[in-house]
């Protein structure tokens, strides 16, 4: 506990319940897209019907790729990525750094999709990154879920700042609620009380924001920081340091070589390079990219899963004209530091990626008691109000966005699979997301009794959740034994949790309440936390 | 000769103004001015990066200190100081191309 006079902790009482209700309906569209978001790249390869190899850097692609580099303009050899995309298939991007319509720094080029094995072109696109990528259909589910989460849809930068303004406040509202727990260590513990619903439900508010305190300022401060970094940071700090030259900035932040030489030297074996990196690191690689193809100062980066008991993304440096290895590349910089070490665990303690499935169960888990916690503070705040018809209306709000959003985000994912035989899933993914965001508003609307809404919600986000592993069947994709038989049985578990999800909302809309809590609406004011 | 009776009549808005707007402008300029000063490491990126890092902590800090001061004076003499400081170094090095 910490010692506060009395007017300080009102005033933190204050804040802590401000900070959530202001815009506490979007930080609850944030938090359940950022849980979603988690599993960001196993929603990619589910809603591909698993990946087609997995490890799709296996075939040896140094011939491939020249073969590439060869029909596009020299212009787009300035830099090369190669990775795999939600369906497994290969994706090189061969393109150069210049301005777009706007006057902004963009990457430009030339987007080959290759079948893994055969390396056959499946796809070709050329133009700038934010429509070459934009128009994978494949990808269109998980990328439409993320900028949810990232963005909130809304047009650069006012989406990140409006996200990293909700990461200031989620920040804002953990720490007055650790400033003004009395009793912390005992609300970890503490057993909600059966006598009235209000009493329980804020023994349960302070239960799950008990245990998700720390978890909560992670999350805000992190989230905080990858919304302004690109947004607001690196267009201040280029502005003080560089004079405005972001390039320049982004090219010291990289680590990349100061010293030119454009003399042209053809690029060592790519394959050799992989060979030794994976011999290296233990394991193989998830992509590479190429910096200055066929000229003498080529570098070449190698990019691996996180080794055993680190936690971020390896990379191996090569000097691409020789194929020398030069050794382990931190993200930031061409040496160890600070900066690069604390930036290394943002990514990862913000999205749960470092420890596999098992810390992006816990984050998901952890995201969902966030949303929970969001949610019925807005609730105890409003029926602390409720004597005021405005609070009442705004009252109304919750169940619809708490359960409207759930559906909404089903309705994406039906979008997408009855769209994928046509190819138009770019456009029926988020039109999938408005239709059942207007029927769960309707649905709101028109029924006026709370119990019978929310049996109504129950069964609608029920069915929905049942219907996806249906209509991704129905839809060509594979099924149970045959992605048992190309190991991809993560998405048969995707499938058979989303079936039991759906069929615990379902049950859970024709069950009554818990015994023994009395239901009866509680007059007058909820006590003081 | 500062008024102060004017702040020290309306507390509340001068409170809602340091921990609002001024709170988001000292975070911003302290993030702005940073690289002048913060050590570059030994990677030379240290001073570039951390600003960067550590704006969500910088508000947090000012926003509590905001809400939390009793004497709103001297926060707000401090506040306004850090902010004018901060501003006249991150200025002076866009203006002179440091």
């Amino acid at each position: 506990m910490i010692a506060l006079s009395q007017k300080r902790t009102k005033r933190l009482v204050a804040i802590h319940g401000w900070s959530g209700t202001v815009l506490g309906l979007l930080l609850y569209v944030v938090l359940l897209t950022g849980a979603v978001a988690v599993f960001a790249l196993q929603i990619g390869s589910w809603s591909a019907s698993g990946v087609k190899s997995q490890d799709p850097l296996a075939q040896p692609i140094d011939g491939t790729l020249r073969a590439l580099a060869a029909q596009v303009p020299a212009e787009y050899h300035d830099d090369i990525s190669v990775f795999s995309n939600s369906a497994g298939h290969i994706v090189a991007f061969l393109h150069t750094h210049t301005k777009d319509a706007d006057g902004e720094v963009a990457d430009k080029g030339v987007l080959f999709e290759l079948h893994p094995e055969t390396h056959e072109i499946l796809v070709q696109r050329e133009g700038f990154a934010e429509d070459v990528f934009g128009a994978d259909h494949w990808g269109a589910l998980d990328d439409f879920l993320v900028a949810l989460h990232v963005n909130l849809h809304l047009p650069d930068p006012w989406g990140l700042y409006a996200t990293g303004v909700l990461g200031l406040l989620m920040l804002a509202s953990a720490i007055s609620g650790i400033l003004i727990h009395r009793h912390l260590i005992k609300d970890l513990f503490v057993a909600p009380r059966f006598s009235s619903l209000l009493l329980n439900a804020r023994d349960r508010h302070n239960l799950a924001g008990s245990w998700g305190l720390p978890f909560a300022v992670v999350l805000a401060f992190t989230g905080a920081f990858l919304s302004f970094a690109l947004s607001l940071g690196l267009p201040t700090v280029s502005t003080v340091a560089f004079g405005g030259d972001q390039a320049a900035m982004i090219e010291r932040l990289v680590g990349a070589p100061e010293a030119a030489d454009p003399t042209p030297a053809p690029l060592a074996n790519i394959d050799a390079m992989l060979a030794t990196s994976a011999e290296a690191t233990g394991s193989a690689p998830t992509g590479f990219s190429v910096h200055h193809w066929g000229r003498a100062d080529a570098t070449v980066l190698v990019f691996h899963r996180p080794a055993e008991g680190d936690l971020t993304v390896a990379q191996q440096v090569f000097e691409g004209a020789s194929g020398a290895h030069l050794g382990t590349k931190p993200p930031l910089g061409t040496e160890p530091s600070v900066g690069s070490a604390v930036f290394q665990l943002m990514i990862p303690l913000h999205f749960g990626t470092f420890a596999g499935m098992l810390s992006r169960t816990v984050w998901f888990a952890l995201g969902l008691a966030m949303c929970y916690v969001t949610l019925t503070g807005l609730q105890l705040w409003l029926q602390r109000r409720s004597d005021e018809p405005l609070w009442r209306r705004l009252a109304r709000t919750v169940p619809i966005f708490g359960y409207g959003l759930p559906i909404a985000i089903a309705g994406s994912g039906m979008g997408f699979f009855l769209s994928l035989p046509a190819g138009s899933t770019l456009f029926w993914t988020p039109v999938g997301f408005l239709i059942a965001a207007a029927l769960a508003i309707a649905a709101g609307l028109a029924v006026r009794n709370d119990r019978t809404l929310s049996q109504l919600y129950r069964l609608m986000l029920g069915v929905s959740l049942i219907a996806l592993p249906l209509l991704r069947m129905a839809m060509g994709g594979a099924g149970w034994e045959a992605l048992a038989a190309s190991d991809n049985t993560a998405i048969v578990i995707f499938d058979l949790v989303l079936l039991l999800a759906g069929a615990g909302c379902a049950v859970a809309a024709v069950s009554r309440r818990l015994p023994g809590i009395k239901t009866e609406r509680v007059a007058g004011r909820v006590p003081a936390e | 000769m500062m008024h102060w009776e004017w702040f020290d009549r309306r507390p509340t808005v001068v409170r809602w103004v340091l921990a609002g707007p001024v709170a988001l402008l000292v975070a911003f300029v302290v993030m702005a001015a940073m690289p002048l000063w913060f050590p570059e490491g030994a990677a030379g990126i240290d001073h570039l990066i951390l600003p960067l890092i550590l704006f969500p902590a910088i508000w947090a800090a000012v926003f509590f200190y905001a809400c939390l001061a009793e004497n709103l004076r001297r926060a707000s003499v401090i506040l306004v100081g850090v902010l004018l400081a901060n501003a006249a170094a991150a200025g002076w090095a866009v203006w002179s191309g440091v």
